[in-house]
Order: C-alpha cells, then structure tokens, then sequence
C-alpha cells in the first residue's frame, strides 16, 4: 500500500511539472467551455440543465483520458526508470495501480473544474442538483475504466504518442459504436452491445439512474484493465 | 553473498550468458570485466531481479532471485548504467521517493538522505531539479539511490562511465570506501578500472567465463612471458654472453641506443640482483634495471581476442 502511494505521489509531481498536464486540462476546459457555449445551455427559456454537456462529454473524455496516461508507464520504458522501479521491492501490480490512481486524482481534479457550470447554472435558475451528483458519479466511474484502459495501453508500448492512439482510438469506438449500432442490429448482437453500451449506461447516469449493473460495468471493466496492464508489465522483462 | 549456478539467458536465440558460474563472498568486491556485449548487463540483470534467466541458479544475500525476488531486491542496491532518473523531480524529492518504496520510515528516511548526500557529495545540489545537473552528479544520486537502504550487496554497472577523469577517481575511492561496509559487484570493460577498485575480478567473454581470480593470481598467470629490462653499457656481445649465463634467462635481446645497451632478458623468475652482479664482475655501468610488470592489459586483451578467434573457428 505504501508503495503504491508513493508511485501515485511521485507520478501526480511528474503530472504536475510536465507542460503535458496543463495542456491537458485547459485543453479539456477549454473544448467542454465551447460545448456549453455552442448548445447554448445559457440561453434565456432554455431548460436550466446541461444535458448538451454531458452528451457530448464522453467523446471529449476518449482523447483526452488517454493524453493524461499516455506517459504513465511508457515514460518508465523510455527513460529507463523501470529498471530502478522493478529492482526494487514494488510489485508490477502496485506501479500498475499506483500510476491508475495518480492518473485518477488528476482526472478528479480536471473534473472538478467543470462544477463551475452548474454552479453558474444554478444561478440563473433552478439548477437539478440531483441529477447534477448523479452525472459526476457518472463521470467519476467511466473515468476510472477510461483511466484504466489508458495505463494499459500506456503499458504496451515506449512511445507517448504510441499509447496515446492506442488508447484513444478504441475507447473512441467503444463510445460510439455500440450506442449508434443498437438500432441497427438484432439479435445476439443487439445483446452484447447493450452491455457494452459505454454511453448509454452513461447516459442513464445523466437522468439521475445509477444502476448497479452500470457500477459493476465500470469498475468491473477498470478491475480488468489494470490486470492485463500488470500482465503486460510482467511480460515485459521476458522479451 | 551472490551464488551463480549454470546461469543461462537467451534473447530469443542468441545466448547472451551461457551456463556461467561464480560466488562472491561477503565483504568481498569483485570486479566484472568483459567487452562490450559480453552479457555483464544481462548477468547483472538477472541478479537484481530484473530480467528472468532461462536456465540455472542464482541467489542474493541467500534469497533465490526466482523464487524470492522481493527479498533479494529488498538487499541489493543497483546502480543501472545507463542511471535513470527522472529528470523533473529535485534530487531530494528522488531520495524521498526512492526511500519510501524501499520501505523506510520518516524519521529513518531522513536520516539515510543526510547519510547518502553526504556519502556522495550531493549536499550542493540537493535541492535542484535532476535534470540540471550534470553527468556525474547524476552518477552520484543514482548511487545514492542505491545506497538509501544500506543494502547488503551493491552492484554496479559501469558506475565511472562517462565521468571525467577527475570524477572517475573520485568514484573509485568511493567505491573502495563502500567495500568496507558492502559486498560489492561492479562491471566495466575497462580493465584498469577494475584493477584499480577489485580484490578479485570476474573476466566474461561472449556469456563465458574466461578467467577468475585476484589480481595477483591473474598476473601470476601472465608472469611467464615477463621481461626483465636493463641499460647497461658494456661491449654488446660481452653483456649478451654474461647475462645468458644467468640461470632462469631463457633469452636476450638487445639493440644499441646513444651509447647504452638497451636488453629485454626474457626470464621466469627475478633476476634482477643476478644482473647487477654480473655487471659488477664484468665492470659495467647500469642505469636501469626493472622488472616489466606482468600487464594484466595484455592479458585482457589477449583473452578475449583468444575466445574471439575460437569462435570464429
């Protein structure tokens, strides 16, 4: 435990020194500040909701998600730190998590700033506030299984921009084309992209409907990511 | 304190270590010489727990790395060569960092931060960034690093490389110092590196061992093609005969330069004394007579162009 916390210390100072970090979150701040603006979510007799924004939100978070993790363990390779990390008493599964969770405050702490809206929302009318907690809850939890995939693409590879296609772009899909296939297809099919349904589950979350199936979904899938990332690791010193 | 049985690793097909063997007894320190490529890295990465072998034994401070990695890592500090860092952090921060994973308290990981800063000399620049320093200093924090948790065994790989002279000797004494209180493993291809630092030094060659032992030992093992030099003036053939006449000179050579006789004695045992008194019998003048010393470069060099060549064959 303690070594993972000091992994997760020692990664969020890197974050937090590396331009990388800033980058990102004003450049997440700055592509969900033109979302409200562009749907127009301040205009007068409009509802007072900001469902436009969390719409679009998941596909903002499969490119920027991976940007915060694309360095997590493939910066390790390249520096060749790895060698002083996996030589000392740390097991691949606390560098796996310890990067997980640096990962994860980070991604809180970007988050976190976009609270602003509903708040300026609440200003201007009644804001609901249930459905509000419900959506970061939402965010919160496809965060993590994002997070999850992106350290283990992070794991596969040394090359930053490597990892960072390679975790974009199937989280990309995964957003997008189980919710846009369900009409189109029946079936076995229909069933599996039901259950895949990253955005629909997401979705439901922005009504106010955490369902336990959805929880499990999230967090479930985090669980498995980070596994195969700490078997990619593994694997790893026996090229 | 390391024991090396058979030890094999493959890169896919190519075998970089080859069934090799050895002990390193506690307190010792040892020397690991071999060209590039030879498989000191792969060898030492085996021992610290950082690549799995493919075949054979190895065990640390009496753990097995197999079986107990997390124990052998717990008493092993290693100095990488390449001595990565991250270059974002400041050197305390590192220290910090390197001490909590190596399980040390607050109060002990202070305590062992003074006592590596000061041990490497890296209170100057304790406090900035890593990435600013230069290449020694760099040395010296990832050799502090390694020393954070006054492990049992250290093991280097090429810590002088790319020092300047004046650092390389620094890091020679303290490598020495070390040994003290450390068994110590380190690796160079740099043979008067080692003989500098080493009691006994382990030589590699394509994943073999080619030869072990002490310094005095391995030029035991030269000493049978050493000269013996002089300067004597005299008449050419005179000096040629007397000193034939010496018993243990299987031969003489010598060549005429401004008005002294310049003699290689090919000899097996010291004959020196003999030399001068033949030169008081006969009249001549000496002014110089010394033993070449047996260089263990040659050896070296002689060894692993031998192995080069058998595998060539």
């Amino acid at each position: 435990m303690r070594n993972t916390i000091a992994i997760m210390q020692r990664e969020l100072l890197s974050l937090f020194c590396s331009p990388i970090g800033y980058i990102v979150i004003s450049g997440f701040l700055l592509i969900t500040g033109v979302i409200v603006l562009m749907t127009k979510s301040f205009s007068p007799g409009q509802p007072a909701t900001l469902a436009a924004f969390f719409y679009l939100t998941p596909f903002v978070l499969t490119i920027i998600v991976p940007a915060i993790t694309m360095r997590a363990i493939s910066d390790e390779y390249r520096s060749g730190t790895i060698e002083t990390l996996m030589t000392a008493p740390v097991s691949d599964a606390q560098l796996v998590v310890g990067k997980f969770l640096a990962s994860l405050v980070f991604y809180v702490i970007m988050i976190a700033a976009t609270l602003i809206y509903p708040i300026l929302i609440s200003m201007f009318g009644r804001a609901d506030w249930g459905a509000a907690a419900s959506s970061y809850v939402g965010l919160l939890l496809m965060g993590a299984t994002f997070i999850a995939f992106g350290v283990m693409a992070s794991s596969l590879t040394r090359n930053q921009v490597v990892a960072w296609i390679a975790g974009a772009v199937p989280l990309l899909l995964l957003a997008w084309l189980a919710y846009y296939m369900i009409p189109q297809v029946s079936g076995a099919l229909r069933t599996v992209f039901q259950e895949v349904n990253v955005m629909g589950r997401f979705e439901a979350m922005t009504k106010g409907a955490i369902s336990l199936s959805s929880a499990v979904f999230f967090v479930g899938g985090a669980v498995l990511f980070l596994f195969i990332a700490t078997k990619i690791v593994e694997s790893k010193r026996w090229r | 304190m390391i024991e090396v049985r058979n030890l094999s690793k493959y890169y896919g097909s190519r075998c970089a270590v080859d069934k090799i063997s050895f002990s390193v007894a506690e307190g010792e320190i040892v020397g690991f010489l071999g060209p590039n490529g030879a498989g000191k890295t792969t060898t030492i990465r085996v021992l610290t727990c950082f690549h799995p072998a493919d075949d054979g034994q190895a065990s640390v401070a009496g753990h097995d790395v197999f079986q107990k990695s997390m124990d052998v890592r717990k008493h092993v500090g290693y100095l990488p060569e390449s001595v990565p860092l991250y270059p974002e952090m400041r050197v305390r921060e590192y220290l910090q960092f390197r001490g909590k994973i190596r399980g040390l308290g607050r109060a002990e990981r202070d305590a062992a931060i003074g006592r590596v800063t000061q041990r490497c000399w890296l209170s100057e620049v304790i406090d900035r960034p890593i990435g600013q320093l230069s290449k020694g200093y760099r040395q010296r924090v990832g050799l502090a690093d390694a020393l954070i948790h006054n492990p049992k065994v250290l093991i280097l790989d090429e810590p002088t490389v790319g020092l300047d002279p004046g650092q390389v000797r620094e890091t020679r004494s303290l490598i020495r110092e070390l040994a003290q209180d450390h068994t110590v493993m380190l690796s160079s291809h740099i043979l008067p590196e080692v003989e500098a630092t080493c009691k006994r030094i382990i030589i590699i060659n394509r994943g073999r061992i080619v030869a072990s032992g002490t310094t005095a030992e391995l030029r035991e093992r030269v000493a049978g093609d050493h000269n013996t030099l002089a300067e004597i003036r005299g008449p050419k053939d005179g000096v040629e005969a007397g000193l034939r006449a010496i018993t243990g000179v299987t031969d003489v050579r010598s060549e005429q330069r401004d008005g002294w006789l310049r003699v290689s004695i090919a000899t097996r045992n010291d004959v020196r004394e003999a030399v001068f008194q033949a030169a008081m019998k006969n009249g001549w003048s000496i002014r110089e007579l010394r033993r070449e010393g047996a260089s263990l470069e040659d050896f070296f060099v002689k060894i692993v162009a031998s192995a080069a060549a058998q595998a060539t064959e």
